[in-house]
């Protein structure tokens, strides 16, 4: 009886604010395109094997309006503000969307969660959270002020995240990928890596390949903060390391050597096995440590 | 066909053999060389420092080439819904200034300076219409970048064929460009429909 008092009352008030709870679809390609923006909120997308495209909004006043289009082979969710208002509320997004679409979404202030989602996914947010996962196809991400979650099927998909103040933490994504951090660690686990080029001016990266392709690539700069290195037992490779200002430890067994008397940089050039491979890491501050256990 | 002569030879080879072999000029032509040679200017070969600035200033200006493509026909692209009711939020307090690199991206020459500062320019505008907390996060990081482009071009003054400090100078100004492409093209508040 409590409990019913309670959600009558919640009801009231969710009225009495304007809420309202828009449920909208439309049929869609099975491999089209989705487009989502929104505002504050959050927005959770979810992939299905049915041909169309189901958004539930819940809008938190009357000021707001969902627009809903379907197009050919794409579909737009936009979340429309009152003109010439400081909007304060928010809007959660539900949308299901055909498995194999690419998906297309812009936040501001607003989470970001996508499920299930095979097709390609272009995903910027500001001020939000981005959790996405990597399939066979390839997956660019933006974020400033968020963070980025990733976790991959050890699919075929490329991946590229930029972050600006936030970290990344992706797990068994594909083979390739290009990251970047401004302020902010990474943390990569992958079954296998072939190309990798990494950037990062504050922020530790931490990257952990189980097994590397004959022709991999890592071409790994640090300005401030360390970068670790964890590869297999064995691999073919050759090394090249250096250091302005930070040590190089090295599991391989070669030593690195001072790169100058006085000063604190470091050097390590080596080739393990077959040396086919090519890693090249610089770092300005920071310890570069590769290992293969 | 050539005839062949009583001695077994073609009578071409004989009429080359007979033909002197040392072709004197009719003068000594040196001294006029040499004075030639001598109004010429001799270039000095560009220093390997030289010839690295100029290739890392062609990838920073592709760089800039690429942002501001990307960044023109994103622009374009979002320009009808965002040319209404922008509401600007004021000037950040602390406005971002290039920096002054000791060794810095005059280097790289006026067109990059140029491309700098309007892209620069598109992000201040963009960034004024971000939320205070995020614009304050933005501001840090690209103060982070510069000052780490401060911090490597004044060490890279010191030790100018320093390759190492090259390539992570010349990586720093290729994330700040990235900063201010992202920025420019990111979504903001401003930057949703608001034509209800």
């Amino acid at each position: 009886m409590r409990v019913a008092v309670t959600v009558a009352a919640a009801l009231l008030l969710a009225q009495a604010a304007g809420a309202q709870e828009v449920q909208k679809s439309a049929q869609a390609d099975p491999r089209g395109e989705v487009v989502i923006s929104n505002v504050a909120g959050e927005v959770q997308v979810t992939g299905w094997d049915r041909n169309e495209v189901h958004v539930s909004a819940d809008l938190s006043d009357d000021n707001q309006r969902l627009e809903f289009r379907s197009s050919g082979a794409r579909t737009t969710i936009e979340v429309v503000l009152p003109r010439g208002h400081s909007y304060q509320g928010s809007t959660d997004l539900v949308v299901q969307i055909p498995r194999n679409s690419s998906l297309s979404m812009t936040t501001v202030s607003a989470d970001q969660t996508v499920k299930d989602v095979r097709g390609t996914q272009r995903l910027q947010a500001v001020s939000g959270t981005i959790q996405t996962e990597l399939w066979n196809e390839d997956l660019e991400l933006k974020n400033v002020s968020g963070e980025i979650n990733v976790r991959g099927h050890n699919g075929k998909g490329a991946l590229r995240a930029t972050s600006v103040s936030g970290g990344l933490r992706l797990e068994d994504v594909g083979s390739e990928m290009e990251l970047n951090t401004v302020t902010g660690d990474m943390t990569v686990r992958v079954a296998e890596l072939s190309k990798a080029r990494i950037r990062t001016t504050n922020g530790n990266v931490e990257l952990r390949a189980s097994k590397v392709t004959d022709d991999l690539r890592i071409d790994a700069e640090g300005i401030n903060g360390d970068l670790r290195f964890r590869f297999p037992r064995t691999l073919d490779a050759e090394f090249d390391i250096s250091t302005f200002n930070g040590d190089i430890d090295n599991c391989f067994g070669p030593k690195p050597h001072k790169t100058s008397e006085y000063g604190p940089g470091n050097a390590l050039r080596f080739k393990e096995g077959n040396g086919d491979g090519r890693v090249r890491i610089k770092a300005l501050n920071g310890t570069v440590e590769i290992c293969n256990r | 066909m050539s005839e062949i002569t009583k001695g077994g030879r073609d009578p071409l080879d004989e009429a080359l053999a007979s033909l002197s072999a040392d072709v004197r000029p009719e003068r000594d032509l040196w001294p006029e060389i040499h004075a030639e040679i001598a109004k010429t200017p001799i270039l000095a070969p560009a220093s390997r420092v030289q010839t690295t600035w100029f290739r890392l200033a062609a990838t920073v200006l592709l760089v800039v080439a690429t942002s501001f493509t990307t960044y023109y026909i994103t622009r374009h692209s979002v320009q009808p819904q965002t040319a209404q009711n922008v509401e600007p939020l004021p000037a950040p307090v602390t406005p971002v200034q290039p920096a002054s690199f000791s060794f810095g991206p005059e280097r790289l020459g006026a067109g990059y300076m140029n491309a700098r500062a309007e892209l620069d320019k598109r992000f201040q505008e963009r960034l004024a219409t971000l939320p205070a907390a995020d614009r304050a996060k933005v501001e840090k990081n690209l103060a982070d970048i510069r000052h780490a482009a401060d911090e490597i071009s004044a060490t890279l003054a010191q030790h100018p064929s320093d390759p190492l400090l090259q390539d992570l100078l010349m990586s720093t100004y290729q994330s700040e460009l990235q900063l201010l492409a992202n920025v420019s093209d990111l979504p903001s508040a401003g930057s949703m429909r608001t034509d209800l």
